[in-house]
């Protein structure tokens, strides 16, 4: 017995706010989008008949094509470093740090910056970036260069910089939680049975993280896929992945072009999705817990 | 191979691993600090060093801004914006997550609806938003149509917190209360909500600050009064000055502060739960 009875239509009279809101806001509008993408004629407008055009458009254009791939190449570059990045720091502040003090003082440390605003953090990578920036005075101050470097601001490599500090949090959030939740009597048993330390780690305690692996991999696959903010803030004009086209095609009021290439983008992310939910089902997460 | 090399790799293993976060953690908060310390920067300052001095000129410049980039009406509308949407969301996940509870047939069609609005970008789910309305014939405004969408990514933390708390419950407190004959609304309200309001906070909290901060989502359903995150971006588009430097470190604070003050909240009812359990 509890304050909601199994199966009965108050259950189904509270869902149901959250789920129309959800319907009417997230799913309407996207399914709306993929409807405009098909949309030929002149007039913007629900009676335009349906065509691939806009799609045939999009793909007979080798610029697109050349910036999809780099926004996958780009994405796929910022998984591997938070990937590894994030397992290492997850690693040393759940299995290395013993003091319970130092844990929370580092994890902290970690995690706060993550509640504020990534807009704001993205900017705050423009005085460190420039030629005049904050990375070549102290290039130019220990000597380690002559001139300075011209590389960061305005191009993949500053926006690349700057997303490493914004989502390798998310790599590594999930990995702490299974990291956790590894019982420590299992690296026990293998240390008494003589197993080396390296061997624990890649056949014990690697496999039952896993799924918070692939989470986090998730997470940062959705969230660089996405990121306009940071690659128009640190990139300037000069850099644009697909996300941006989304935006440089509305404000120029192609609409259908802009509809396009959100599908695709969808797409992207759905493939990506699927994919990693082959490897890891997102239900039984914590259910044998 | 002897048991000293191996202590002796696992201390070179916890010295790089701690290096390397060390060194991560001065890479995530150098920028952020540069940003406020160069906010002080002196009424001739630039962007970057030297400072040219140190004074508060460009807070000063932000609150007695011209029409143009004047921050105070949007830093209002979207305290304004992300309290609705805390306060929102509080309701709508709690009614949620209750609803969960009671295993309704389609659940986990519903689970992995909220999940969507976690998952679909901020971009797309914006723009689209923002083309059905303009089908729709409806005039896009920061408190309506930027407040509908706002909520659709709140909504999910904020439903995901609160089914982390549920699923924690000790539903037998509840059993008591409806064996004594409570109702089950008095129930609820009475012996439930007063021990998942941690959670709620929390609720609330997540409710806030992504409200607060966000810019995708917005960018495309606000009208012509911008949110702060808006402001701050056309800003920048004009031209980068100090000011952004002042803003960016004033928003950064009044996040950091939400951020304790609800944790300290957080902490201060844990304990004395705790306590009342012992």
């Amino acid at each position: 017995m509890s304050t909601i009875r199994i199966r009965s239509a108050a259950s189904y009279w509270l869902a149901a706010p959250a789920a129309a809101w959800m319907l009417g806001v997230v799913v309407v509008p996207i399914v709306l989008l993929a409807w405009v993408s098909l949309w030929g004629g002149r007039s913007f407008s629900p009676a335009s008949p349906l065509t691939f055009d806009n799609y045939t458009r999009f793909f007979a254009n080798k610029t697109y094509l050349q910036l999809a791939l780099t926004t996958i190449g780009h994405t796929a570059t910022l998984m591997a470093i938070t990937g590894v990045l994030g397992y290492c720091i997850a690693y040393f502040l759940t299995m290395k740090v013993k003091s319970p003090a130092w844990r929370l003082i580092l994890f902290l440390a970690f995690i706060v910056p993550f509640w504020t605003s990534t807009l704001i953090r993205g900017i705050a990578w423009v005085p460190f970036l420039g030629v005049n920036g904050v990375i070549n005075q102290a290039l130019l101050f220990t000597g380690a260069t002559r001139s300075p470097i011209e590389a960061f601001l305005y191009s993949r490599t500053g926006i690349t910089m700057a997303q490493v500090s914004l989502y390798t949090m998310l790599a590594a959030g999930p990995v702490i939680y299974m990291l956790n939740a590894v019982a420590p009597q299992l690296r026990e048993a293998a240390m008494t049975l003589k197993a080396p330390p390296f061997t624990v780690f890649w056949r014990i305690v690697f496999p039952l993280t896993l799924p918070g692996v692939v989470i986090g991999q998730v997470l940062v696959f959705l969230n660089v896929m996405a990121d306009f903010a940071t690659v128009a803030t640190v990139g300037g004009n000069k850099h644009a992945m697909l996300p941006n086209l989304v935006l440089l095609f509305y404000e120029g009021s192609q609409h259908r072009a802009a509809s396009v290439v959100a599908v695709l983008l969808m797409l992207c992310m759905l493939i990506g999705v699927i994919a990693a939910m082959k490897v890891v089902d997102i239900r039984r997460l914590g259910a044998d817990r | 191979m002897s048991m000293f090399g191996w202590k002796f790799r696992l201390n070179l293993t916890g010295w790089v691993l701690g290096t390397l976060t060390v060194v991560f953690l001065a890479y995530q908060w150098l920028p952020i600090l540069t940003l406020g310390l160069l906010s002080f920067a002196g009424p001739t300052g630039g962007t970057t060093f030297p400072m040219n001095g140190t004074s508060f000129h460009w807070y000063e410049e932000l609150w007695k801004a011209s029409v143009m980039n004047d921050f105070k009406p949007p830093l209002v509308r979207s305290s304004l914006l992300a309290l609705a949407c805390s306060l929102t969301t509080i309701v709508l996940s709690v009614m949620a997550a209750q609803a969960m509870r009671g295993r309704f047939r389609g659940n986990s069609w519903f689970f992995y609806l909220m999940l969507l609005g976690i998952m679909a970008p901020g971009i797309l789910v914006g723009f689209g938003f923002a083309i059905m309305m303009r089908l729709l014939g409806i005039e896009l405004a920061w408190n309506t149509t930027t407040f509908l969408v706002q909520v659709s990514w709140t909504l999910p933390f904020g439903f995901l917190t609160m089914l982390a708390v549920f699923n924690r419950f000790d539903a037998k407190v509840e059993e008591a209360a409806l064996t004594l004959g409570a109702s089950r609304l008095t129930a609820f309200r009475r012996i439930t909500l007063p021990l998942i309001m941690p959670g709620v906070i929390g609720a609330g909290l997540f409710g806030f600050s992504l409200s607060y901060d966000e810019y995708p989502r917005s960018m495309f359903t606000t009208g012509a009064d911008a949110t702060l995150p808006l402001a701050v971006m056309a800003q920048l588009d004009r031209q980068l000055t100090p000011e952004i430097y002042a803003i960016g470190t004033t928003t950064t604070v009044f996040s950091l502060v939400a951020v304790l003050l609800c944790t300290s909240a957080l902490w201060a009812m844990r304990r004395s739960t705790s306590f009342r359990s012992t």
